[in-house]
């Protein structure tokens, strides 16, 4: 039908991307949603764990409580689930393959399709197309945070001393101490904040955008309805993601200490101390 | 002769300053040009373009040629008139004097920017042709020998395919769309990103009894880069189209239809 048709592509001089762009494609956008998106729930419940686990734990963890008061159930709850993520049989290959890699994937693939567009919030100001350029912003953020975040506190990069790493066996205490110490602390905290904010936004827009690229929300109706949804999922989140901070913020690190080693001892130990 | 205007109190004549932005070819640098003109509130930008055509003389009082400009039907039905005034795209015939003048009295015109300029404010949008052609945006109804009647349309589906049909690629689409680059090289369109436009006729030809016998290959090309999943759900196209077309829908539709074409390919082989 078509008279001005280009020679025929072989295999070979079509490149990767082009062969499999539908598939590309459609990883990338479900490996934003699951593993991804879906890590952050047990993720962020994990770290605010220090502001609710002080109220819904206090019966569980009942002799720290006496002793410290009620923070200490945080403190407590926050240890444990660090204990029961770190226990995990084979860890590192979950990371690898459920973590890594996804967010390697997602990263790369996300920067080069975002190289395509070109913003145009200036002559189109609509919200729809700010959340275009938020996306794209805070997906350059995320990258930046991931890395800074996963290569510091689980690969022990100290980049010359400038990043904290993470004491497992002191959870709560070594979070908080890090956030308060000093001008270094408060930025690390500040940024911290922002990148979680950041995040959480890149992935309730990208669970509304998701939902579109597949096909789900048709209708305008359907879209509206399901972006109300997923702006619930992103204010849920947020909320974790700064009670979290504001959680370790607060905290005094030398009692977080004490409850953290006495609990050790507790459990290494069950039938000496009581 | 034109009618006199009509010079009541509730429409009086007003002088407004149109500043253009204009080139004298394609490959030409471009440089801006502004008119005093003698108007009324309820004329369109058209008719404005029209008077500085009858008189070309900058506000500095130097004389310059014409203003090169498309139209047709001036009642925004066939698409050539879009450029983008007061930095936003829409067709100019259907742009009245009293709502985008400005408080300084002022209108800034530009020809869009995703298209080649020939000169002044006209462009090439052959792209868009290129891009329908691509998706086969047809009912193929060529042959040998009479293939009788077609297979009946419901009144619902028509309802449903009226809207998507009045699109007259005037462009504002691509125009507004972040993800739609300007692309001068015409081998390059067979995997740039076909836009709004052309996503919306493969759905409303999909929807089409007869055309839907197509329906797989203009799938397959959409399926491919520069298909619908190059689209970054900003949205400015349903913002910006003048005939109020959901083309987002047409987007989330074609997503949808993509979706099962892979999976039924993935599984069928074709």
């Amino acid at each position: 039908m078509s008279t001005h048709a280009a020679p025929a592509k072989t295999a070979k001089t079509v490149p990767f991307i082009e062969r499999h762009y539908f598939l590309l494609r459609r990883l990338h956008s479900l490996s934003g949603v699951a593993p991804i998106g879906l890590f952050l729930f047990p993720h962020l419940t994990t770290n605010s764990s220090i502001v609710w686990g002080s109220t819904l734990n206090k019966g569980k963890f009942g002799d720290v409580v006496a002793q410290y008061g009620s923070e200490a159930a945080g403190v407590a709850t926050f240890q444990h689930e660090v204990d029961f993520i770190h226990n995990l049989p084979a860890l590192v290959f979950i990371e690898i393959f459920v973590l890594w890699l996804p967010i390697a994937f997602h990263a790369i693939l996300g920067v080069y399709f975002a190289r395509t567009g070109k913003s145009n919030v200036d002559r189109y100001a609509y919200q729809g197309n700010y959340r275009y350029w938020l996306q794209r912003m805070t997906g350059y953020v995320g990258v930046a945070f991931i890395f800074a975040h996963v290569s510091s506190l689980r690969w022990g990069w100290t980049y010359g001393g400038l990043l904290p790493t993470f004491d497992a066996a002191h959870a709560a205490s070594s979070t908080a101490s890090h956030m308060q110490d000093g001008l270094l602390g408060t930025t690390i905290a500040m940024l911290y904040l922002f990148s979680v904010l950041c995040l959480v936004f890149h992935f309730a827009n990208g669970l509304w955008t998701a939902a579109i690229t597949w096909g789900l929300t048709v209708s305008t109706g359907a879209q509206r309805r399901w972006g109300q949804v997923c702006a619930a999922i992103g204010v849920a989140l947020a909320i974790a993601g700064v009670s979290a901070v504001i959680g370790f913020v607060t905290l005094d690190p030398d009692e977080a200490r004490q409850v953290e080693d006495q609990l050790a001892g507790q459990a290494t130990q069950p039938a000496a101390t009581h | 002769m034109i009618a006199s205007p009509n010079t009541t109190s509730a429409n009086p004549v007003r002088t407004i300053t149109v500043t253009i932005k204009r080139q004298n070819g394609p490959s030409e640098q471009p440089r801006w040009e502004s008119f005093q003109v003698q108007t009324q509130d309820t004329a369109n930008l058209i008719s404005v373009l029209q008077s500085i055509a009858a008189r070309p003389v900058t506000t500095e009082g130097s004389a310059t040629t014409p203003v090169v400009y498309d139209s047709g039907c001036l009642e925004e039905v066939c698409g050539s008139c879009a450029m983008v005034i007061n930095g936003r795209v829409r067709p100019a015939c259907s742009a009245l004097v009293g709502q985008i003048v400005g408080e300084d009295n002022t209108i800034t015109i530009e020809p869009m920017g995703k298209f080649p300029v020939v000169r002044d404010l006209s462009v090439d949008r052959e792209r868009m042709f290129a891009a329908l052609r691509r998706v086969k945006a047809w009912v193929p109804i060529d042959g040998t020998y009479n293939l009788g009647a077609g297979p009946r349309e419901t009144p619902d589906r028509q309802e449903t395919r009226y809207v998507m049909s009045t699109c007259m690629s005037c462009g504002c689409c691509l125009e507004a769309c972040p993800q739609y680059q300007q692309e001068a090289d015409p081998k390059a369109w067979e995997t740039s990103f076909v836009g709004a436009a052309a996503i919306n006729q493969a759905r409303l030809f999909n929807m089409h009894a007869t055309g839907a016998t197509e329906k797989e290959a203009r799938l397959e090309v959409l399926t491919g880069e520069g298909g619908v999943n190059d689209c970054g759900n900003a949205q400015n196209c349903v913002k910006v189209c003048p005939k109020e077309i959901p083309l987002t829908e047409s987007i989330a539709a074609i997503g949808r239809d993509v979706t099962v074409h892979a999976v039924k390919k993935f599984f069928t082989g074709r």
